[in-house]
């Protein structure tokens, strides 16, 4: 398939000039390599999804679109109320679409952000990857192991550059703290311990309604199979369904389980047995659990990973900053409700956040690296490493296949709590083994035309 | 503790839950009936313990449950579809083969025309998950029916084999031309070619109203 960046100058303008009602930009790519913008080309982005979290990446494009890094050249959201917002927010000049494909379309687009429920990730980035754009794409990469095994193919296959949005791996601190562990400080690490409140229950159960006439509901449902349409399912409450956000474990797991497996230098390895059990709500449309736990074993090297959705009161202490300590990197810890133990055979390392926001005890912050010490690779900005990717081909810090390596760790866990069983994992086959009904869970058809 | 949270809830309904061997059909459709009258309680409490502890009745209780799936008190209904799902889940245990046969075959019985489509829906997904090769031909006889071909071609593509594949390709030559895209779609992420009918899914359809500034 023809990459949208392979199309010389003169065919461009041509496309362009036939099509003078739509305010179509110069792709960077034109001007550039063939498939990279060039080093000093504006990269032309088309935004998918622009509520939300989308609406909250819209925002941080249009601040390198001020410095010259990218234009914006397309908006587009299934609810037409977003999307007059995001138009409004995004400003002339820049096209709305409710069906993402236009956007595919579109040649002189470089790139997409996508910032959609989770249940359209495989198909979007899929999709974006088979239509020559680069990708940003909202946490976490897949809903199924076999979007995951789609995703990889389609980032490989059509040689675009992909960040998932984990970007707690490119925090400041997240630095401090990868390089404080590979420096050895704690010891051998041989267990990792993650934290996090509760999942929430639907505590005001509504009936299934018509949906609002600015929603495109069909749309919204996209691969899903369909059902009627119930105030509690969006815009943001789908991270409580198992089907599109699948609960804490999928929502923050996909950056609490990110930055473990940066930092225990685990990204391409997977455990091989995963076992969770739950409270699921009481009541309510919701069903991802609301406590859990996870045990993942990983073998060659031993080492265990938990995931536990405990009660706040049982949450551990947040780290008391003072003001001396506190610059324009380190900041006060303003989400202690989640993060990570590091147990090692030499102490102990804890971490708060590991997202946008992502804090590192005191003791990693303050530690000198000795001469000889080991370096780490530290993200010029989430953001940036992706542009990074971009222009010069460079492996992004939260690829495509770190992070469907990551988003299988939070499958495997919701379809051994669903399950109620312990699950084997065979990682050179991509399956699960022994449990005919787990290995028809790992793909979900979908429903047409929204599909791989 | 969770885990043991979980374990004090189903053995505490656990006077309905009557382990479904060594049990006769006599003390299984009593389990049932207590399992029904408790997914029926006003109390939410009471209604999550036992949908959490039906697994345990098993086979028998999959008929009562999907009567109750379409109660009008909401949460009962959903306790109910929430109880069939744990049964589901169950009888797929790794080694569970008189126990998983009985239970699709019940669930087989539910895609008949005489229950309403919300249960034969939800049915179909559980079907997706167990069924076996006595449920292709009730899932393949409802490609026809136009409120549940789409689940019923879908659950097909998940089970996927041969005799799957077979019934998608009767049911391609069979279908009205608005649904053969959606069962070629089936097919060929089945593996199969299918010549003529091409794959839509990059072509955009929907326009907004919305305009550029």
């Amino acid at each position: 398939m023809k990459n949208s960046n392979q199309l010389n100058r003169r065919e461009f303008l041509a496309a362009a000039g036939a099509a003078a009602s739509v305010p179509y930009l110069i792709p960077s790519g034109v001007l550039a390599a063939r498939g990279r913008a060039g080093a000093n080309e504006r990269i032309v982005m088309g935004h998918i999804g622009v509520g939300g979290r989308g609406g909250g990446l819209l925002r941080e494009i249009k601040r390198f679109r001020e410095s010259g890094v990218v234009n914006i050249a397309a908006v587009c959201d299934i609810d037409e109320n977003r999307l007059t917002n995001a138009v409004k927010t995004a400003g002339a000049d820049v096209m709305p679409y409710r069906d993402y494909r236009y956007i595919l379309e579109r040649k002189d687009i470089d790139a997409v952000v996508i910032g959609t429920p989770d249940h359209w990730h495989g198909v979007q980035m899929v999709h974006s990857a088979e239509c020559g754009k680069h990708i940003y794409l909202e946490k976490p990469a897949c809903c199924t192991i076999e979007e995951g095994k789609a995703m990889v193919k389609a980032g490989k296959e059509n040689k675009v550059s992909v960040q998932v949005g984990s970007q707690g791996r490119s925090q400041p601190e997240a630095y401090l703290a990868h390089r404080y562990l590979v420096n050895g400080n704690i010891g051998h690490i041989s267990r990792v311990d993650c934290f996090h409140y509760p999942s929430p229950e639907d505590n005001n159960p509504v009936p299934d309604s018509d949906p609002p006439p600015e929603l495109d509901w069909d749309m919204w449902l996209g691969p899903l199979r369909w059902r009627p349409y119930n105030r509690r399912y969006c815009p943001g409450s789908f991270r409580w369904f198992l089907e599109s956000g699948g609960g804490q474990i999928r929502d923050r797991g996909a950056h609490v389980m990110s930055c473990a497996m940066w930092w225990m230098g685990a990204d391409g390895t997977e455990p091989v047995t995963v076992e969770a059990t739950g409270t699921p709500p009481k009541k309510g449309l919701y069903d991802s659990a609301v406590l859990m736990d996870v045990t993942y074993t990983f073998k060659n090297p031993d080492w265990v990973l938990t995931w536990r959705q405990m009660p706040n009161d049982q949450l551990p202490p947040a780290e008391k900053r003072t003001p001396e300590e506190l610059n324009s990197k380190i900041r006060k810890i303003s989400r202690p409700g989640y993060g990570a133990i590091y147990r090692g055979d030499k102490g102990e390392f804890i971490h708060w956040g590991g997202d946008g926001g992502t804090w590192a005890e005191r003791k990693a912050r303050q530690w000198k690296p000795p001469a000889g010490a080991k370096d780490v690779y530290e993200s010029p900005g989430h953001m940036e490493d992706w542009f990074k990717g971009i222009k010069t081909g460079a492996k992004t810090i939260m690829n495509i296949d770190a992070a469907v390596g990551v988003a299988n760790l939070c499958i495997l866990g919701n379809l051994s709590y669903i399950l109620g069983r312990k699950l084997d994992w065979d990682q050179e086959k991509q399956e699960i083994v022994g449990d005919e009904q787990a290995r028809r869970m790992m793909r979900r058809p979908q429903r047409h035309p929204y599909h791989l | 503790m969770i885990m043991d949270n979980v374990k004090k809830a189903a053995i505490s309904a656990g006077a309905v839950a009557v382990i479904a061997g060594g049990c006769n059909g006599r003390e299984k459709d009593k389990a049932a009936e207590e399992l029904i009258a408790k997914i029926k309680d006003s109390d939410a409490e009471v209604r999550t313990k036992a949908w959490l502890s039906a697994g345990q009745v098993g086979a028998a209780a999959v008929e009562p449950l999907a009567k109750v799936m379409t109660d009008e008190d909401l949460e009962v209904a959903r306790a109910a579809k929430r109880g069939l799902w744990k049964v589901v889940r169950d009888a797929g245990r790794p080694g569970r083969k008189g126990g998983k046969r009985a239970v699709v075959g019940k669930l087989n019985g539910l895609l008949g025309d005489d229950q309403p489509i919300a249960v034969r829906r939800e049915v179909l997904w559980m079907l997706s998950e167990i069924g076996d090769a006595k449920s292709v031909k009730p899932i393949a006889a409802l490609l026809s029916n136009k409120l549940l071909r789409e689940d019923a071609r879908m659950v097909l593509e998940r089970i996927g084999d041969e005799k799957c594949i077979a019934a998608l390709k009767a049911g391609l030559k069979a279908a009205p031309e608005d649904f053969k895209l959606n069962i070629a779609q089936s097919l060929r992420s089945l593996g199969q070619k299918v010549p003529g009918l091409a794959c839509v899914k990059l072509v955009p359809t929907k326009k907004t109203n919305v305009k550029p500034l």
